[in-house]
């Protein structure tokens, strides 16, 4: 039986090494999009183009709009006169955030009466989710110093009360700088390994279906496992490459840092690797044709991407995708590579996941076995 | 010239009724969109709310279970799991089981009358969104308390004088107003982008196998024996695709605005007239694909590539204008990343052309240079 998987993994090894271009491709991909991926991708946004009306113009309204400035979050790119002037700029995308305050700010601000309008560009998700959150935070920590110092001013007499009398510290976790990179690359190399080991299967037994070859293989005395297992076995090899090249990456090339016990990753993510081969031998058991095999893979790949947890957070979903979304090995792999890289966190911790894994690898290769034979039948 | 135009419609023909034999195929085609649509809408949520929270609360007294519940009302954070010291705290992150966590010192109010309290938040730094919400929302609760605390205190020592700052406690009341999305719902931020997302895709992935899998198969050299030139076979390998494009376009806007409620504001034949520059960009970039890649595996990774990309550089989820320059000139490489902006205008906006023009402009280029750049390839690659 070894001799004759081993006949078909030479086979399968010899095609895809003749194959220069497609060889390079499967390589160098991941490496390419994981660069392009960790820099490209920036969650806090600083600098949002913002449109002043500021119908004051006096010392209260500046010191405002100056707080808005110093944080970092906001260049004012144009001042204009009006409320109208400020949508109107937004309108035509110049502006993402519009600051208007009254007239007689300062007047207003003394009897507590002030009040000041904030519109945010709402056709882009992620700026006017930062503009929104920072301009809420600045504008409420400036009126609060303005409250405190007419406190001190009129409780000058009894002296020796700290005005706040609650301070709150808050410490980020495991990524205290909170550095774009450390966050996303070790989703994203959760992600470039399932979709590299996705598209490695997907073709493969389709392939030789419509090629026409599928029909001298079984005229041989190989079994429908042992095809499979022989199919599988190279490509294994590959996505151990992309997967010690992927996190050389990641760890020496990006300095992100990995807390966890290397070893233990290497062989949860090998775990992690197999199931996202078996999905793609079944993807290829039940296509009839490439295209079909191909639009399956895409499919599973882009819907593993969103509803995962990889991009939006999983525990906002509701209940049924949440369910939905374990028919992709990546939404267990999340947490572990999360955990294992930035928490530094052990097996204890992950017994879980690790489960679901293990019973995922098995009942998937049962399935695309199943398949396989019912499909050359 | 008549002669022509003959051909070009026969070989429409003879693509149409191909894909439409193909029931199973078409079948994808048109349905995993929808199902995407309907994941997508599901399963996107911007602002993050009721973020899982541990509370060790050592004080146990009426002021620590007012700053508690002062966090739980605000929505942020949902209290779900008790207990009983920092470590117990960190623990429950490391697991995964809270993404946030509050620790109480002991004797907090005592702390407070005397002016020195402190509460510790902890928050999951391995998870981009529950920072990003859990930290302002955190910070500003705590300062709404602790100004609340600030002013009741000044108001039993300051006696008269301080009631008068007591009376209307603050001296700015700040507005929000969400332009064109005024209730915050994440579906209206994404669907505009979505859709072009979803016919990209399809687009792509069509095109990019249309001329390979003629060439896989063997029956190129077929089409090739007629007289029909490369240009003409492109252009008849095209008006199905374009055609189906439009229909899943169609399905998709007609679900968003109907069952999930989107507000179209602006003009709807203007959409569908600025969709056919991009429709046209997005095969031509599959026929590139489709004159590149030596075979069909090739060129199902090559469309992968570009689905990546469009997902993550093209202003759909993470925004364009703080990336560094070399991902964002990849992203605009991508036709979505102009009808992003398109899309958002008309959909979301309900500008007019005034306001999209140059969007426009770069598609009609793109589509033309990518047609001109594929057919001569395919052109060399015949010969």
């Amino acid at each position: 039986m070894l001799k004759r998987v081993w006949a078909i993994t030479q086979k399968e090894f010899i095609t895809t090494f003749r194959d220069r271009g497609t060889l390079a491709i499967i390589l160098l991909m991941p490496l390419v999009q994981l660069t392009l991926f960790a820099y490209g991708v920036r969650t806090d946004v600083k600098h949002i183009p913002m449109v002043v009306a500021d119908q004051s113009l006096d010392r209260a309204s500046r010191a405002y709009i100056d707080d808005l400035v110093q944080s970092g979050y906001f260049d004012v790119v144009q001042s204009v006169p009006d409320q109208a002037g400020v949508v109107s700029l937004i309108d035509q995308g110049k502006a993402k955030l519009g600051v208007v305050i009254p007239n007689d700010f300062s007047g207003q601000v003394d009897r507590h009466t002030a009040s000041i309008l904030f519109l945010v560009d709402g056709s882009d998700p992620f700026t006017t989710q930062s503009a929104y959150n920072a301009a809420n935070l600045i504008a409420q920590q400036h009126s609060v110093q303005l409250v405190l110092e007419e406190l001190s001013r009129l409780g000058s007499t009894s002296s020796g009360f700290s005005l706040v009398p609650l301070t709150a510290q808050i410490r980020i976790l495991y990524n205290p700088d909170l550095k774009d990179l450390w966050f996303f690359v070790p989703g994203m190399i959760a992600m470039l390994l399932q979709i590299q080991a996705i598209i490695l299967t997907a073709l493969a037994v389709v392939r030789e279906r419509e090629a026409g070859t599928i029909e001298q293989v079984l005229v041989t005395p190989i079994r429908p496992g042992e095809l499979m297992l022989g199919k599988t076995l190279p490509y294994l090899l590959l996505a151990i490459i992309n997967l010690v090249s992927i996190i050389l990456l990641g760890t020496v090339g990006f300095g992100v840092p990995f807390r966890g016990d290397f070893v233990l990753f290497f062989w949860l993510v090998l775990l992690y690797i197999i199931s996202g081969l078996g999905l793609g031998l079944l993807i290829s058991s039940i296509s009839q044709n490439q295209q079909q095999a191909q639009q399956l893979a895409m499919m599973t790949m882009l819907l593993g991407l969103i509803i995962s947890g990889f991009v939006f957070p999983h525990y906002s979903m509701p209940i049924v995708l949440r369910g939905i979304s374990y028919i992709f090995p990546l939404t267990a792999f999340i947490p572990i590579a999360r955990g294992i890289f930035m928490k530094g966190i052990g097996l204890p911790f992950l017994t879980n996941q690790v489960l679901f894994l293990v019973v995922y690898d098995v009942v998937i290769l049962i399935i695309a076995a199943r398949l396989f034979r019912q499909t050359l039948d | 010239m008549y002669r022509n135009r003959l051909r070009v419609l026969a070989l429409i023909q003879k693509e149409t009724s191909q894909l439409l034999r193909d029931v199973r195929n078409l079948m994808y085609m048109i349905g995993l969109p929808i199902l995407e649509l309907f994941l997508f809408a599901y399963a996107v949520s911007l602002t993050v709310y009721h973020l899982p929270m541990a509370v060790a609360d050592q004080s146990q007294d009426q002021r620590s279970r007012e700053f508690v519940r002062a966090l739980v009302n605000s929505q942020y954070f949902d209290f779900t799991l008790t207990a009983q010291d920092e470590a117990q705290v960190r623990e429950a992150i490391d697991a995964g089981k809270v993404k946030a966590g509050i620790v109480i010192p002991p004797d907090f109010s005592t702390k407070i009358e005397n002016g020195n309290a402190s509460a510790l938040i902890l928050l999951d730094g391995s998870d981009s969104f529950s920072v990003q919400s859990g930290y302002s929302a955190a910070a500003m609760i705590a300062q709404d308390y602790g100004l609340d605390l600030a002013l009741e205190k000044a108001e039993r020592t300051g006696g008269q004088q301080a009631s008068a700052v007591e009376g209307s406690s603050r001296p700015i009341t700040n507005s929000f107003r969400v332009l064109y999305n005024p209730d915050f719902r994440d579906l209206w931020f994404v669907l505009p982008a979505i859709l072009g997302m979803i016919v990209q895709m399809a687009a792509v992935a069509q095109a990019a196998l249309v001329v390979v899998r003629e060439r896989e198969i063997g029956t190129m050299e077929q089409i090739l024996a007629t007289p029909t030139r490369p240009l003409e076979l492109l252009l008849g390998k095209m008006v199905p695709l374009l055609v189906l494009c439009y229909v899943i376009l169609g399905i998709i806007l007609g679900l968003g605005v109907l069952w999930f409620g989107v507000e179209f504001q602006g003009s709807i034949n203007l959409y569908l007239c600025l969709a056919l520059p991009f429709i046209l960009a997005s095969l031509g970039l599959g026929f590139l694909i489709s004159t590149v890649a030596k075979n069909q595996r090739q060129a199902q990774q090559l469309s992968t590539v570009v689905m990546l990309f469009s997902m993550l550089l093209s202003g759909l989820v993470y925004p364009r204008n703080s990336m560094p320059l070399i991902p964002r000139l990849i992203g605009s490489f991508l036709p979505l990343t102009y009808f992003i902006r398109i899309s958002r205008g008309i959909i979301l906006k309900g500008v007019g052309m005034s306001a999209l023009w140059p969007d426009v402009l770069m598609l009609v280029v793109y589509s033309v240079v990518v047609m001109a750049v594929a057919s001569l390839n395919f052109k060399k690659r015949l010969d």
